[in-house]
């Protein structure tokens, strides 16, 4: 194979990769196959040749003077690709790494058509500072005024004296007393340290600094008309700074507003403005910023997180309630839940109405955060969010009632220890028994007092002794003694299961009245009986040697 | 395997350099068989043999105000600058531009080397004596500094002058877009940045040089782009990267943006401006910020634009314009770029201040601004880096010659290359180039500045002598 008829074949290679590579990510092992593919390719050629220089015109790429790429329309043409940003001359050199054609590559891949980039693919390979792609680009493509150079200097040279103006100057030079002299003040390694401190501490993001001189700028304006345009600003620079990570952007924004529009000799005009430029950091567009970046990774302290909710206005809640539901990492989610719960304070009403979302996980999380915020005002829209047809909210509706419940909604809560989950019967269980009144105590001793409870399953029954043994009170102690002790004719398996539940809640009261009755079971032919009795004396002995 | 050594190399240039530094500056203080000397000889000789290994050999050159190893060139961070100029300057004064090492390094052929190169210091023509020491060293091979041609040096001035004259012709048309409230294509201004960028890393005292001329009528345009190549220049000296470079000379390029707000007839006005034009004068930075901030949408560059345009004349003390209510630190890139400003415009003919200032007068200036109008460090920065003598300084030598500073020496500060225009009988010449480092056999200097002029003051033309 001819050395063109090679290098033709790197041409086909690079126009493929240009499709292919836009549609693997990096990572993708495709994506390394194709690097690797022309990397060796090219290698293979540089082995022998030591450079492979490539000649670019608009619609041909030529090699050793051939036409080695052909290409005549506007879209996928290689050749027009490199000539339109003044790519004239492309060499590969002998020693090219895999890493700086993977770089390359990645340009060549980039689709200029979609991607709104201020660098074109001259900036880009200036960028990576490449040691074996040079290229020769031609500048003149740049210019709007391709004589402005010889137009200048023309200029320049026509002001140009007479000799006598320097022979003046060398006539009198020598009666002129010198002048003194700046001595250059050496560079110290002290200076040195303090420019290389300076360099790491300057962040590559301003928007603080320009959000701080918009303000400044307020006070300096010509026309009230430039009031709404630097609001405008500061809302721009936020988006920017927040779409890049920089929350600290926000929480500097709202002070800042809050400071200007407190005193009295805040002009109308100016907090007008400030006062839109706080309902947009309340939008849906600006949350959604906030959204993106927590969803691409980034953590955000959560103080910073506490601070910003609580400069925000309470109009910001529906949207972060609709965003919440948009985000994909469980992270982000905490979050924004925090942002929410803070936020929430202000407005618990904006909160509760999230509860309607049509999204169930949504709701499970507002009734998160109504649990974090603890007002009880939210009780009321908790107890119909017991009734979501979903069970996983309706798990969380009732756990929620059961912490932040009174007794007023045990009658809601008894309604679910009938519900046709166990799950939820369970959690309603623990919730009566989290709320803890008389009331609670009785709705429980009369569920386990009642018939059907024989048949509950195991665990469930478990449930139920574990909750009652928080009222270590006699009559509590007395019930599972009986339930302990009972034998039965019919369902004897359920009955031993109800039994062993039973033990199970007796060695959580801790009652030294239940060690007689379980000491006699010790040994029972049952095992789950004998291992949930033996486990309960082991537990009230265990406690009575740690109180002696 | 290859594809790592060329990324070790990379890396390991500037280490090696900067430990050829340490050594000799070492066996400056101390008797070569100290343990200091010695620690610094082993470790340069852990860092070279690797590389001699992978290589076949280890080449340093001194190319311009550059190292290259294995032909390749050595970009180094700030903290090592105080080695490599050392080092440069030590190379330079024995006019040794090359050393090979030919096979792996033993500490006793470094030690060879380390006295041949102290001793030479002593001989009024040090290359010949190091050559002459280092014949038996068979594994050490030297070359002579090679001087730029001029050849060379006029295909590199035309390829200057092209980019510094693209950069003003793109100032003007980005400037004439703005006040036409036309889009302005970022795409181009980069690539006008990079390649002053390009030359000031390559070329920096052939483009600096170029600022110096200032007979254009544009000057908003010429003052753009100057401030943009002084502070490119500056970054540069400071340690700043490629792409921070670009930044800061994009952001330069803009800084002045806002004067296309302001009447032209105000700026063009001739005599001395009333109080409410000056009033309106200062409100260009205000300007600045809201023009930048509507040219396109925002980004890290037009961001930084903003606020550079905004606070430029605010001063490091803030005692300058527009006032503030609640001042903070100036921006890193302000402050370089104020100096760089300041300095340009006092050495600038404008509308409102007909007779500039010499360039020396301009330094002086600076200098006595450091610490209250300026920065301190980032003024010592410049200072170094424009010399005492800035190009376009007139300057009278003991030879009774007359001449203009034509190119600094960044490791020589009051050695600059000079151009003679009046001969020591007092007869115009053809601007034959001194370079003030030239000494004669016995070590004494061959040319040295004896005072400076004023250029203004006889409205001498820079034009006609470095264009």
């Amino acid at each position: 194979m001819t050395h063109a008829q090679e290098v033709k074949e790197i041409i086909q290679a690079l126009v493929k990769a240009k499709k292919n590579l836009r549609i693997y990510p990096e990572n993708n092992p495709v994506y390394a196959r194709i690097v690797d593919d022309i990397h060796s390719r090219i290698t293979s050629v540089l082995e022998y040749t030591g450079e492979l220089s490539l000649k670019i015109r608009q619609h041909d790429i030529f090699f050793d003077g051939e036409s080695v790429y052909h290409g005549d329309g506007k879209e996928e043409n290689l050749a027009l690709f490199f000539f339109k940003d003044g790519v004239r001359e492309l060499t590969f050199n002998k020693g090219l790494p895999r890493n700086e054609m993977e770089d390359f590559l990645g340009i060549l891949a980039v689709d200029f058509d979609r991607e709104a980039l201020d660098d074109d693919i001259v900036t880009l390979m200036w960028e990576k500072d490449f040691r074996f792609i040079h290229y020769m680009v031609d500048d003149s493509i740049l210019l709007e005024d391709e004589t402005y150079e010889e137009r200048a200097v023309e200029e320049a040279k026509k002001a140009s004296q007479d000799n006598e103006g320097i022979l003046q100057a060398y006539r009198e030079a020598s009666s002129i007393e010198a002048g003194p002299v700046t001595h250059v003040i050496p560079i110290t390694d002290a200076d040195l340290d303090h420019m290389i401190r300076e360099i790491e501490e300057d962040t590559d993001d301003k928007s603080i600094k320009l959000i701080h001189l918009l303000f400044e700028m307020l006070s300096q304006v010509g026309d009230t008309a430039e009031y709404g345009e630097l609001a405008g600003f500061i809302g721009s620079a936020l988006d920017f700074a927040v779409r890049h990570g920089n929350l600290d952007a926000a929480v500097y924004t709202l002070e800042r507003i809050d400071e200007e529009t407190a005193g009295d000799d805040c002009e109308n005009e100016v907090r007008a403005r400030l006062e839109d430029l706080k309902r947009f950091m309340c939008s849906e567009d600006f949350v959604s910023g906030i959204a993106e970046v927590l969803d691409e990774g980034t953590e955000f302290d959560e103080a910073l997180l506490q601070r910003f909710a609580s400069l925000l206005d309470s109009d910001a809640i529906p949207s972060f309630i609709h965003v919440l539901g948009e985000l994909r990492s469980a992270q982000a989610r905490r979050a924004v839940i925090s942002i929410l719960s803070e936020l929430g304070r202000k407005d618990i009403q904006s909160v509760a109405r999230g509860l309607q979302d049509r999204r169930w996980y949504v709701v499970r999380n507002i009734i998160c955060i109504l649990r974090q915020i603890g007002d009880a005002t939210a009780v009321e829209h908790l107890v119909r969010a017991v009734r979501h047809p979903d069970k996983r909210v309706k798990k969380e509706a009732i756990r929620t009632l059961g912490v932040m419940g009174t007794a007023d909604v045990l009658h809601v809560l008894n309604e679910c220890i009938s519900d046709e989950d166990e799950l939820v019967r369970l959690t309603a269980v623990r919730a009566v028994g989290l709320i803890g009144t008389p009331l609670s105590k009785k709705i429980l001793l009369d569920r386990v007092a009642d018939r059907g409870f024989r048949d509950k399953t195991f665990n469930e029954k478990r449930e139920f002794f574990e909750v009652l043994s928080r009222w270590r009170d006699d009559d509590v102690v007395a019930l599972m003694i009986r339930a302990l002790k009972r034998r039965t004719i019919f369902k004897r398996a359920k009955n031993t299961e109800t039994r062993a539940a039973a033990a199970h809640g007796l060695g959580m009261t801790g009652s030294a009245d239940a060690l007689e009755p379980l000491m006699k079971l010790k040994n029972a032919k049952n095992r789950l009986l004998r291992d949930n009795v033996q486990a309960a004396i082991k537990r009230i002995t265990g406690e009575r040697e740690k109180r002696s | 395997m290859r594809e790592r050594r060329e990324v070790d190399l990379r890396l390991a240039g500037k280490t090696i350099i900067n430990q050829l530094g340490v050594v000799l500056r070492t066996g400056q203080i101390h008797d070569i068989d100290n343990v200091a000397v010695m620690d610094a000889v082993d470790k340069f000789i852990r860092l070279v043999n690797p590389v001699i290994e992978a290589e076949g050999l280890l080449k340093i050159d001194v190319i311009g105000e550059f190292f290259y190893i294995n032909d390749s060139r050595v970009r180094y961070p700030l903290e090592y600058m105080l080695n490599f100029d050392y080092l440069l300057r030590e190379f330079q004064r024995r006019e040794l531009g090359t050393v090979v090492f030919g096979a792996r390094l033993e500490t006793d052929e470094i030690k060879t080397f380390l006295r041949v190169f102290m001793s030479s210091a002593y001989s009024g023509t040090p290359y010949e004596a190091m050559e002459a020491s280092l014949e038996e060293c068979t594994n050490i091979r030297i070359d002579r500094l090679k001087k730029i041609t001029e050849d060379g040096d006029m295909d590199q001035k035309k390829i200057v002058k092209k980019t510094y004259f693209n950069a003003v012709s793109f100032t003007e048309s980005v400037m004439n877009r703005v006040k036409a409230g036309e889009k302005v294509n970022m795409k181009v201004a980069k690539r006008v940045v990079e390649s002053m960028v390009d030359l000031i890393l390559s070329e920096e005292q052939l483009l600096v040089g170029m600022t110096a001329i200032k007979d254009y009528d544009e000057y908003t345009y010429h003052h753009s782009v100057n401030v943009s190549v002084l502070s490119i220049a500056m970054g540069q000296k400071i340690g700043l990267s490629r792409k921070a470079l670009t930044e800061l000379g994009l952001v330069a390029l803009f800084h002045d943006i806002g004067k296309m707000e302001i009447p032209k007839e105000i700026l063009n006005k001739p005599s001395a401006f009333t109080e409410e034009e000056w009033s309106i004068i200062r409100r260009h930075p205000y300007l600045g910020a809201r023009v930048l901030l509507k040219l396109k949408g925002f980004d890290r560059t037009s961001i930084r634009s903003a606020v550079v345009a905004f606070e430029h004349h605010l001063h490091y003390d803030y005692s300058g314009y527009p006032e503030v209510r609640n001042p903070v630190k100036l921006d890193f890139y302000t402050r370089i770029i104020t100096i760089a400003d300041q300095y340009d415009a006092m050495t600038s003919s404008r509308v409102y201040a007909r007779v500039p200032l010499a360039p020396d007068r301009a330094l002086r200036i600076i200098m006595e601004r450091s610490g209250s109008e300026l920065d301190p460090v980032l003024c010592k920065f410049f200072t170094n880096m424009i010399g005492v003598y800035p190009v376009g300084s007139l300057v009278l030598l003991d030879t009774r010659e007359m001449g203009l500073v034509y190119e600094c020496n960044p490791l020589f500060a009051d050695r600059p290359r000079v151009m003679i225009i009046v001969d020591g009988n007092g007869r115009m010449t053809e601007g034959i180039i001194a370079d003030l480092t030239e000494r004669d056999t016995e070590g004494r200097y061959l040319k040295s500045i004896v005072k400076t002029l004023d250029p203004n003051r006889y409205r001498l033309n820079l034009a006609k002598y470095l264009l």
